[in-house]
């Protein structure tokens, strides 16, 4: 690995974070309803915010 | 990771892709709609309809079960249904040479014994269902799309180990719009493929899961059922059974606080040969999904057991919302449907990088 190599935590950091987000939301839509529904679409939906912010920010 | 290493991630991922990318194209393109089931059959059947007799006594179920089948003579009953928000009882029979799969469904307005109108079950998208199922293939055309639902998952874990040696020297969330159009298409499949993971991972395990119903439901029969089937040797003549009403009150009996969702005659995949399955689901938003038989002896009409459910039966039943996403609501819906989108474009991206670097290489 050379110096300009970032560390794997690094790398997996936020597609972790994201993996709970979307698996909270996905589980937690299904074990309650009401504003556990609107909770559970919104914990889903950071992966499409997060394409959007990547798309829109032009990241190089 | 050793260049070793690496070429043979890189094999594993380019193959179960490869294998598996038409079919899982089709998929998602019949999935997308089916996301949306409930509202485009509302869209497209949805008529104005009030019952005959909205304050009479109504028909009891063994009435229903004769009207409908008086419709169709000749046909056996195979599952009876009912709606949640009309009088309306659903009734599917089938004649006993037709060939597997096809039945014959009555709406039937509970308060008259008339036709009521279809809610579900508009052909279009019944023909989506049944190609996004087994292609019409039936028990062999599921298990090859499980197959290729168990690439999808091989795909996805070869994509993860890889995504580390690509994005070694770029941040997160990088899309070097500016490049040639191999590396813009490279950075949206890592993009949308590491963030949309967890997403997949669910979508497809399900899938699979779903894929195996028919042998989850025999192997169910063949042992948590078996000993309830042991005591008789032929299956009992319509004839000889006792009264559908009694079947289900009796199960209501038994497990009471829990609301009526659908009878499975005997001699289908959901039921045994000898007993009414009657099956009932509970009321919290987990157990909406997960449903409870009552087995009633045809012949005596006597409750022969409540079955709870064994763990392969209630994941499969877990499967079926986790894997439509139609447990939470239109916006949880227009998300699926967004991540959806986002693998097609998954998919038609890792082709379209396979194409240009063989053609690259020739």
């Amino acid at each position: 690995m050379s110096r300009q190599d970032l560390s794997p935590g690094t790398i997996f950091r936020m597609p972790l974070v994201l993996a709970l987000l979307s698996l909270t939301g996905l589980v937690g839509a299904l074990l309650a309803d009401g504003v556990w529904d609107w909770i559970g679409t919104a914990l889903l939906a950071t992966i499409i915010v997060t394409i959007a912010w990547a798309r829109l920010g032009r990241r190089r | 990771m050793k260049t070793r290493t690496l070429r043979a991630w890189s094999w594993v991922h380019k193959w179960s892709s490869l294998v598996s990318t038409g079919f899982l194209l089709m998929l998602c393109l019949t999935g997308l709609p089916l996301v949306f089931s409930d509202e485009l059959n509302h869209a497209l059947l949805d008529e104005v309809w009030t019952p005959a007799d909205p304050d009479g006594a109504g028909l009891n179920l063994d009435q229903v079960l004769a009207v409908a089948l008086s419709r169709h003579p000749g046909d056996v009953p195979a599952f009876m249904s009912f709606d949640e928000d009309r009088p309306v009882v659903n009734v599917t029979s089938r004649a006993p040479d037709a060939p597997a799969g096809q039945f014959n469904f009555q709406p039937i307005d509970q308060t008259s014994g008339e036709p009521a109108p279809l809610v579900a079950g508009h052909p279009v998208i019944e023909f989506l269902l049944q190609l996004h199922t087994d292609m019409f293939l039936g028990l062999p055309g599921m298990l090859f799309l499980g197959l290729m639902g168990l690439l999808l998952i091989v795909a996805v874990v070869s994509g993860v180990v890889l995504y580390a040696p690509f994005m070694r020297r770029l941040p997160f969330g990088t899309l070097r719009l500016d490049k040639a159009a191999r590396t813009r298409w490279l950075d949206w499949h890592n993009l949308l493929g590491i963030v949309t993971v967890a997403w997949v991972l669910v979508v497809g395990t399900t899938g699979v899961v779903n894929t195996l119903a028919t042998p989850i439901l025999a192997y169910w029969k063949d042992t948590a059922l078996a000993e309830l089937t042991a005591a008789h040797d032929a299956p009992a003549a319509p004839g000889e059974w006792a009264s559908l009403d009694a079947a289900v009150d009796r199960a209501r009996a038994a497990l009471p606080g829990r609301t009526l969702q659908f009878v499975a005659f005997p001699g289908t995949e959901f039921s045994t040969d000898h007993h009414y399955a009657v099956f009932l689901h509970g009321d919290t938003p987990l157990t909406t999904h997960l449903t409870t038989p009552a087995l009633i002896d045809v012949r005596s009409g006597q409750l022969a057991a409540v079955a709870p459910s064994p763990w392969y039966v209630k994941a499969l039943s877990l499967s079926q919302p986790l894997h439509f996403g139609d447990y939470g609501g239109l916006g949880l819906k227009i998300v699926w449907a967004l991540l959806d989108l986002a693998t097609i474009v998954i998919l038609g991206s890792g082709l379209y990088l396979w194409l240009t670097r063989r053609r690259r290489a020739s």
